[in-house]
């Protein structure tokens, strides 16, 4: 028991870790402009994807836009665009960060984060339950049984329910 | 007015100055004129305030480029409508509304409690008035709103085009009520940690604060994304950009806060807890506008950038550091006789929910900062965007609306099986026929199918508690339906509003569903008189006009909008060339129905071929959205409204303190 906490812990840790590098993993199945498009940033200033820029003679998201769809034309697979593109403008071409190295504490930390609070809560809880177990008396004080008992308790529960209502 | 709104300001801030000490004098030697005198000078340091911001708004109707902040947003030309809303235009006039607000809040707080919460309040009123003092320090001394401009110009370099819009009228007015009025619970939440009064009476004092920032921070939120819609023109609402991440963190951390602060007064649990969400919420309001106002992360939002970024740094962290060695010194007084019986349980749903709440903050918060992590640690610049929060928080969300449907029929303590059986049956069948409907109509995608069954799951658990009321009322009282569900909202505002503002977000998560993953796009150029189609609809090019006006040019297209033959609508999309400052921007006509919205951008007009270039989206229950926002809104409201039986409760407490009050002074008077 005393290491089955500590255990727990570092699994659903894990777990949580895991699943940060499984969210990050899952990419679109489609490799269509607007997909691959989603995944650069688009350099004019504008904030947005080049999938979403809206500037209508954008210097940057339109020749990308034509240049994504003639490397689709020539079977590239949506990595190796976003390779092209990173390898030719760097890291911040990308409008997500890559998971691997340094960058996967970004997708990681976020579960980590939550795994970590469920076994806050899961501790807190069983802390909790042993205060309970530990100061519930022995006896109850009033017999909860009886026809007699449940007729005037009902009686009351209406009386008060009358009320509210 | 230049004269009359920096003395304004100069004499608020010595007021706000005078009421601190005035206050601390007033506690330490227990003299109530003092206390008093602090609490009118709150008074007077809000109305300062309202004179200064009225002197800039003067000179911004009357055009006074005397001034630089009229001469650097405004302009002779600009509409009057925008005339008044450039006062959150640009940086000092944004700082100005914000101090006006914490002014008149403050004002409201000292009145309110004028009579009441006697022990707290000269502590709430020291805090409201320790932060006036650093935005009215802003404004005196760092970013001054009534500097001179030499020489004056004959006109104005105008108001960015991409804020004179409608929604950019209400939207930051809206957020930063929402921002600003977290300091009302978070000034009570310090006064009842400095005084020890830990109970729950801070949180029943600011109930009704915590939910009207809740409820502007909603609208806020929502008013933002409308604009974003309106005015970017690329089709989506919402682009998990800094600033708009800036506003969402502390919506993510109050509809927490609201939540966990009915375990507190249920059972007396949770209250480190809370008062560390109320600490949190009101920090990243500060760190929002840090990001805003810093230019530390870039953001398409970042309308103004200052060099106010280490100020803010600073009182960010000054606040943080203080509220939490004052939450650590009382640690052992927060110490309540906490239990939970049972996982399932309400009190352990609520649990989860904040967790899930607090860990959505939490992601939105790290994908923000990542960037500068990454440069700070690696050198290295990167973005974080869409795609990262998109698959981040799409597990966690789907999370929340499945406790969002937990909460509010599991019952408190523990529940039985044939409790859950008894109140989760026709929702959970709800769900799984609304996933299985859906599947039939040919949608397919894991997510898509849960979020819908979820959402469904979520409209039915409030369906089964309004209807259980009903025929509690009928079977009690005998009422006629309809008059049964009136009373049993009005007489349980706070359980029902809250139940409305679940389906709000059951139908805005549904709209955001729909909307990202069915959105089409069909990108055209035509002549006058070709048409296209896109998804029910085929839009015929009608032809252009244009208006040109000493503020700006709008060229305007016309399309006549085809259903099954039929026409059902002319759109307009435009394009508008402002003068002053010269810069495009685009004004997208959209058909909005309850199934879609049909949204039309003006991409680009050829003089040569005579082509025009349409931009047009087909994009799935956006309404709903913007229904569901209303809701959320509506049943805050709802919640808010004052209520008989919440008066009673605050009357009862305030007694019992009174007779506790008079044990103590009785039992002083024996000693003695």
């Amino acid at each position: 028991m005393r290491y089955l906490t500590p255990l727990l812990a570092m699994l659903l840790l894990l777990a949580a870790a895991w699943g940060g590098t499984v969210i990050a993993a899952a990419a679109p199945p489609q490799t269509t402009v607007q997909v691959v498009g989603e995944g650069l940033t688009c350099q004019c200033g504008c904030g947005l994807t080049v999938a979403n820029c809206n500037h209508p003679s954008c210097g940057f998201a339109v020749p990308t836009r034509d240049e994504i769809a003639g490397m689709i034309n020539k079977g590239m697979t949506r990595v190796q665009i976003l390779q092209s593109f990173m390898n030719r403008y760097g890291e911040k071409v990308l409008s997500a960060p890559r998971a691997e190295g340094f960058n996967l504490l970004a997708w990681v930390i976020p579960y980590v984060a939550v795994g970590a609070g469920v076994l806050l809560i899961l501790l807190a809880v069983a802390r909790w339950r042993k205060g309970e177990s530990a100061s519930a008396p022995e006896k109850p004080v009033v017999a909860l049984a009886g026809d007699h008992f449940e007729a005037g308790l009902r009686q009351r529960l209406e009386r008060d329910l009358r009320r509210e209502l | 007015m230049t004269f009359i709104g920096q003395l304004a300001l100069a004499l608020a801030l010595l007021l706000a100055l005078y009421s601190i000490g005035a206050n601390i004098f007033g506690i330490r030697k227990q003299q109530a004129d003092v206390l008093t005198s602090a609490r009118h000078a709150l008074w007077a340091m809000a109305a300062m305030v309202a004179l200064a911001a009225t002197a800039l708004w003067s000179g911004l109707l009357r055009s006074d480029f005397s001034l630089e902040y009229v001469a650097s947003y405004s302009s002779t030309t600009l509409p009057t409508v925008y005339k008044i809303t450039a006062l959150w235009g640009g940086q000092q006039g944004s700082l100005l509304l914000w101090t006006l607000l914490l002014s008149v809040f403050t004002g409201i707080v000292a009145f309110q409690n004028r009579a009441r919460n006697s022990e707290i309040s000269p502590y709430v009123l020291i805090v409201l008035a320790g932060v006036a003092v650093f935005f009215l320090g802003m404004l005196n001394l760092v970013t001054r709103p009534f500097d001179a401009m030499i020489p004056m110009p004959a006109e104005g370099t105008d108001l960015n085009p991409l804020l004179q819009n409608y929604w950019m009228a209400i939207h930051p007015p809206s957020l930063y009520t929402g921002y600003v009025s977290t300091t009302v619970p978070f000034a009570f939440a310090c006064a009842a940690l400095m005084t020890r009064r830990l109970d729950d009476t801070w949180i029943r004092s600011t109930r009704r604060w915590a939910l009207f920032s809740w409820f502007f921070l909603t609208l806020g939120n929502l008013f933002g994304a409308r604009w974003a819609y309106e005015v970017l023109g690329w089709g989506g609402y919402w682009a998990w950009d800094p600033v708009e991440n800036a506003a969402f963190m502390p919506w993510l951390v109050m509809t927490a806060y609201l939540h966990s602060v009915m375990v507190q007064e249920r059972k007396d649990m949770l209250k480190v807890w809370n008062l560390a969400l109320i600490g949190l919420a009101f920090a990243l309001t500060l760190f929002g506008t840090f990001i805003t106002r810093s230019g530390v992360i870039s953001s398409v939002h970042s309308f103004t950038q200052s060099g106010l970024g280490p100020y803010f740094l600073t009182f960010l962290l000054i606040v943080v550091a203080g509220y939490t060695g004052l939450l650590l010194s009382r640690i052992r007084d927060l110490r309540s006789p906490a239990e939970l019986e049972s996982y399932l349980s309400r009190e352990a749903a609520f649990l989860f929910n904040n967790l899930v709440l607090v860990g959505i903050a939490f992601a939105v918060f790290w994908g923000t900062i990542f960037p500068v992590i990454s440069e700070a640690v690696r050198g290295v610049k990167i973005t974080v965007g869409p795609p990262f929060f998109n698959q981040v928080n799409g597990p966690l969300a789907l999370a929340l609306i499945f406790l969002m449907g937990v909460g509010p029929l599991i019952a408190w303590r523990r529940a039985t099986r044939k409790n859950l059986v008894q109140s989760f049956a026709a929702p959970a069948l709800v769900g799984v026929a609304a996933g299985l409907l859906a599947f039939a109509w040919g949608i397919r995608g894991w997510y898509v199918l849960t979020g819908f069954s979820l959402a469904a799951f979520v409209l039915g658990t409030v369906a089964v508690e309004f209807e259980r009321g009903v025929m509690a009322r009928r079977r009690m009282v005998h009422e006629s339906p309809p008059r049964a569900l009136v009373n049993l909202v009005a007489k349980n505002n706070r359980r029902y509003g809250g139940y409305i503002v679940h389906v709000g977000v059951a139908l805005a998560f549904v709209a955001i569903i729909g909307s990202s993953f069915f959105k089409t796009e069909v990108k055209r150029s035509v002549r006058e008189g070709q048409s296209f189609e896109i998804g029910p609809y085929r839009l015929v090019y009608l032809g252009l006009s244009s208006i040109d006006t000493a503020h700006m040019e709008n060229l305007t297209a016309r399309l006549s909008v085809m259903r099954h033959g039929k026409m059902v609508e002319v759109l307009e999309p435009a394009k508008l060339f402002y003068k002053r400052p010269q810069q495009p921007a685009t004004r997208v006509a959209i058909r909005a129905t309850l199934a879609s919205d049909l949204y039309v951008v003006l991409a680009g007009v050829d003089d040569k071929s005579g082509l025009a270039t349409f931009d047009v989206f087909l994009t799935p229950l956006v309404s709903w959205l913007w229904l569901g926002g209303m809701m959320m809104a509506l049943g805050t409201v709802v919640g808010m409204w004052p209520n008989a039986h919440e008066r009673e409760l605050i009357a009862a407490a305030a007694r019992r303190r009174v007779s506790e009050l008079e044990r103590e002074l009785t039992a002083e008077a024996g000693g003695a």
